[in-house]
């Protein structure tokens, strides 16, 4: 019911300012109707909860640790490292793998008569507002801990302090990086600097990398120590190392460096409001369309693409050449895409020269053999093929509910299915090729090529086969922004537990393959590639068959799921 | 042909969401050879109904048959035979028109070179070729319909089931798919449509069903529906709305 209104109140002023509180009512609000009547999200989200208060306890011992234990010398590098891979891996993860929770859209409020700090702020307390930030907030007061036990209460209340801001300062910089890499994502012709973009963050994992297995191998504890120092200094360390430093007697410093946590927040939220900005806008009109003239050939030759002219002109080859547009023309799946090629180039190179790295700091010269393992090697192809697969995993999520054209033309779910294989794997199987070439020539190993390339299909079609059930299973829809890092509210923890349950089962079914490079020796080198390609072929084969007739029998429940609900 | 079947014909069809009746059950025959409109306030259930009846969504209760075949036990053979517009259902939108017609019609299993002289002229008729490679997400709404229509048409359904086709259509628009629409009916072909413009529904329908709540409140000819009065003022009295405001919105004058 409407609220009764005493008198006339047209011409008059807005009565109460919008203040933050609203945006954080609004989204647990929403929220809360979001689990309405859906015992499974309430399920998924309890489930996210306990995961997430395990994750927290475990940090915070983690956190603590040098404070209970009493060593002081250990005190700055846990505070430095551990907190600067907290806003690396918040600035990262969103990116790569999860998506932003985008329960209060932006563009929803274009039309208020809201400034943009009101907004700004708004948008940003609400954000606070997830498990995720409570579960670092908890970890991270092991800090407080520590920094109380080493150096007292007032240690303690700066650390508390550090490490609230230093909460801020995540939940800050992963706003505003998704929003300004959609933002450039939409506009197509930036796309290219999206994709450099994508490698400088992937690459940073590698010099990250080698950090911690130097400080396993307790080498160069100095040289440790320093560099602990100068990332204390940086953003990335400064708010969780000031409680450390009035612990250990550098009482000038902690102002300092709260008020550098404070100058990145400001610069982050501001940088967030301009493509906020311009995010509202673009939800409004996408820009001109572009009339683009000089057609060639019938209908059926525009459909499909020029790679694809040896294809069959029936279903099959429709469904292939649609799938294979839309997964250059759509940006949420285009954005996948290029994750998958940086990530899946970056991560390997960087896992086998991380273990050359590794001797080159403790062995004695700079000899070129690499520590790199066959073992390390196929492992790391493992992960790629995971990677790789996984982005399948809501592949009828992105359709939304224009699958309704398939159900109603009557498609059988084995040939829906191997069609969208098809169109993803002409994508993707180059770039496998090229992954597995490249990573065998930069850690001086040609000769693995094969062995690379064998159990990176056999990784890949093990997974098509999982995903394809996770794709009929657990869809579940997308929300029709043009943000391709958006997900719905509840569908955030849903989507991070299909996606570990999907890559578990991945990685089961291609043990084998492991296995055999661990134990067959050198036969193996040569044997892996046909094997792992016959093996995965076979597993997508037999995946798209079975997984296909569950599809068949729930088509329209897959059609219902995955329309977003207005 | 299959002239002793009904060109649609819903049974008991019924459908709750979260508890809430959406169709209470169901009944109605779509004479062949009929134009069949389908009125409703908004909420009425015309878009459920429509959805459990060519398929895409499943009901509770009751079932479809299409000239005969049921849309559920026999679904390829009566989906060969219905071309559908859903509403608030997106196309392939990243597709060109000529894209989105060749994929649908190569979806229906028909030849290459009929798909290419169907969708040829199609576009050219519906005034979309004009748009060449533009992307159907870039279209306007009117051209979205007259898209949808298209694919809808291009493989020769014998039954056409359209949701709500002149929503935001302007005129001109409107008046193409009118003429599309009726020479469909005058060579053979039943429609389908819902609507709520009372209009467009007694210029063009021999038919009418009147749903509200979920239910049929008034089904037949429409002469015999209307009974000598006019279309709008027999849905106002089934539907049983209000007319005017009084006092309440005092406000709205300043």
């Amino acid at each position: 019911m409407a609220v009764a209104v005493t008198g006339p109140t047209l011409s008059a002023p807005p009565a109460r300012p919008v203040s933050a509180r609203h945006f954080v009512r609004l989204k647990l609000r929403v929220m809360g109707n979001n689990f309405r009547g859906q015992g499974w999200r309430v399920a998924l989200f309890v489930g996210g909860a306990v995961a997430g208060l395990w994750f927290a306890g475990t940090g915070f011992f983690l956190f603590a640790a040098p404070g209970l234990a009493d060593e002081g010398r250990y005190a700055l590098m846990v505070a430095a490292f551990g907190g600067g891979l907290t806003v690396l891996g918040w600035l990262l993860l969103p990116l790569v793998f999860f998506g932003v929770d985008e329960t209060l859209d932006p563009a929803r409020f274009a039309l208020l008569p809201l400034s943009r700090r009101t907004l700004v702020t708004g948008l940003f307390a609400a954000a606070l507002v997830s498990v995720p930030t409570i579960t670092v907030l908890l970890a991270l007061c092991g800090l407080v801990v520590t920094a109380g036990s080493l150096g007292g209460w007032s240690a303690a209340a700066v650390a508390f302090v550090g490490v609230v801001g230093g909460l801020l300062l995540c939940v800050a910089a992963a706003r505003a990086v998704t929003s300004a890499f959609a933002t450039a994502l939409r506009s197509r012709r930036v796309r290219d600097l999206a994709a450099v973009l994508l490698a400088v963050l992937a690459a940073l994992l590698g010099p990250l990398q080698l950090l911690g297995i130097a400080a396993l191998s307790d080498a160069d504890w100095d040289r440790l120590q320093g560099v602990a120092e100068v990332v204390g200094w940086t953003p990335f360390g400064a708010a969780w190392t000031a409680g450390i430093d009035v612990a250990e007697g550098r009482v000038w410093a902690a102002p300092v460096k709260l008020l550098i946590t404070a100058a990145t927040i400001v610069a982050l939220l501001a940088w967030w409001s301009r493509s906020l900005e311009s995010a509202m806008v673009g939800a409004a009109s996408a820009g001109p369309a572009r009339v683009q003239r000089g057609t060639t050939g019938g209908a059926v030759t525009q459909l499909f693409p020029r790679v694809l002219g040896w294809a069959r002109r029936d279903r099959f080859g429709a469904l292939v050449a649609r799938e294979a547009r839309y997964w250059w023309r759509d940006a949420r799946r285009r954005a996948n895409l290029i994750t998958v090629a940086v990530v899946g180039l970056f991560v390997p190179v960087m896992v086998n020269l991380g273990g050359s790295g590794f001797t080159i700091d403790s062995a004695e010269g700079f000899t070129a053999s690499p520590a790199s393992s066959p073992g390390l090697s196929s492992l790391s192809m493992l992960f790629v093929g995971l990677l790789a697969a996984v982005t399948l995993a809501n592949q009828f999520g992105f359709d939304g509910s224009a699958y309704a054209a398939n159900v109603v033309a009557g498609v059988s779910g084995q040939q829906e299915l191997r069609a969208r294989m098809a169109a993803f794997s002409l994508y993707v199987l180059p770039m496998l090729v090229v992954i597995s070439a490249v990573v065998a020539v930069v850690i001086g190993e040609p000769g693995w090529i094969g062995l690379m390339a064998g159990t990176l299909l056999a990784t890949y079609g093990a997974g098509l086969a999982v995903n394809c059930f996770v794709s009929v299973l657990g869809a579940y829809s997308l929300p029709e922004t043009s943000n391709p890092f958006a997900l719905n509210s509840g569908a955030g923890i849903a989507k991070s537990f299909l996606t570990l349950l999907a890559m578990l089962a991945t990685a089961v079914a291609a043990v084998p393959m492991v296995v055999a490079t661990a134990l067959l020796g050198d036969v193996w080198l040569w044997l892996a590639l046909p094997v792992g390609a016959a093996y995965g072929l076979g597993a997508a084969l037999l995946g798209a068959y079975l997984a296909g007739d569950v599809l068949d029998r729930r088509m329209p429940e897959l059609l219902s799921t995955v329309t977003p609900r207005r | 042909m299959t002239a002793e079947h009904p060109a649609l014909s819903l049974r008991g069809l019924a459908k709750q969401f979260d508890g809430k009746v959406a169709v209470a059950g169901v009944d109605l025959d779509v004479p062949a050879g009929s134009f069949y409109g389908l009125l409703g306030p908004n909420g009425a259930g015309k878009t459920t109904t429509l959805s459990m009846a060519v398929g895409l969504l499943r009901p509770d209760a009751g079932g479809a048959l299409v000239l005969g075949h049921d849309v559920w036990s026999d679904p390829v053979r009566a989906k060969q035979l219905l071309g559908v517009m859903p509403d608030g259902v997106r196309l392939f939108d990243r597709l060109s028109g000529a894209e989105l017609l060749a994929y649908h019609g190569l979806l229906r299993g028909m030849d290459p070179a009929v798909v290419d002289q169907r969708a040829a002229e199609l576009l050219d008729v519906l005034a979309l070729g004009d748009a060449g490679r533009t992307l159907v997400v870039d279209y306007s709404a009117g051209m979205k319909k007259k898209i949808g229509l298209a694919c809808a048409l291009l493989h020769g359904p014998r039954l056409l089931v359209l949701d709500e086709p002149f929503e935001a259509v302007d005129p001109v628009s409107a008046a193409l798919i009118r003429d599309i629409l009726h020479r469909y009916v005058t060579g053979g072909g039943t429609v389908v449509f819902s609507s709520h413009v009372m209009e467009v529904v007694e210029r063009l329908c021999s038919h009418v069903a009147i749903l509200a709540a979920g239910t049929i409140k008034r089904v037949g000819p429409i002469d015999e529906v209307r009974g000598g009065r006019s279309l709008e003022q027999v849905f106002v009295e089934v539907v049983g709305g209000r007319t005017a405001t009084g006092e309440e919105l005092a406000w709205l004058s300043q």
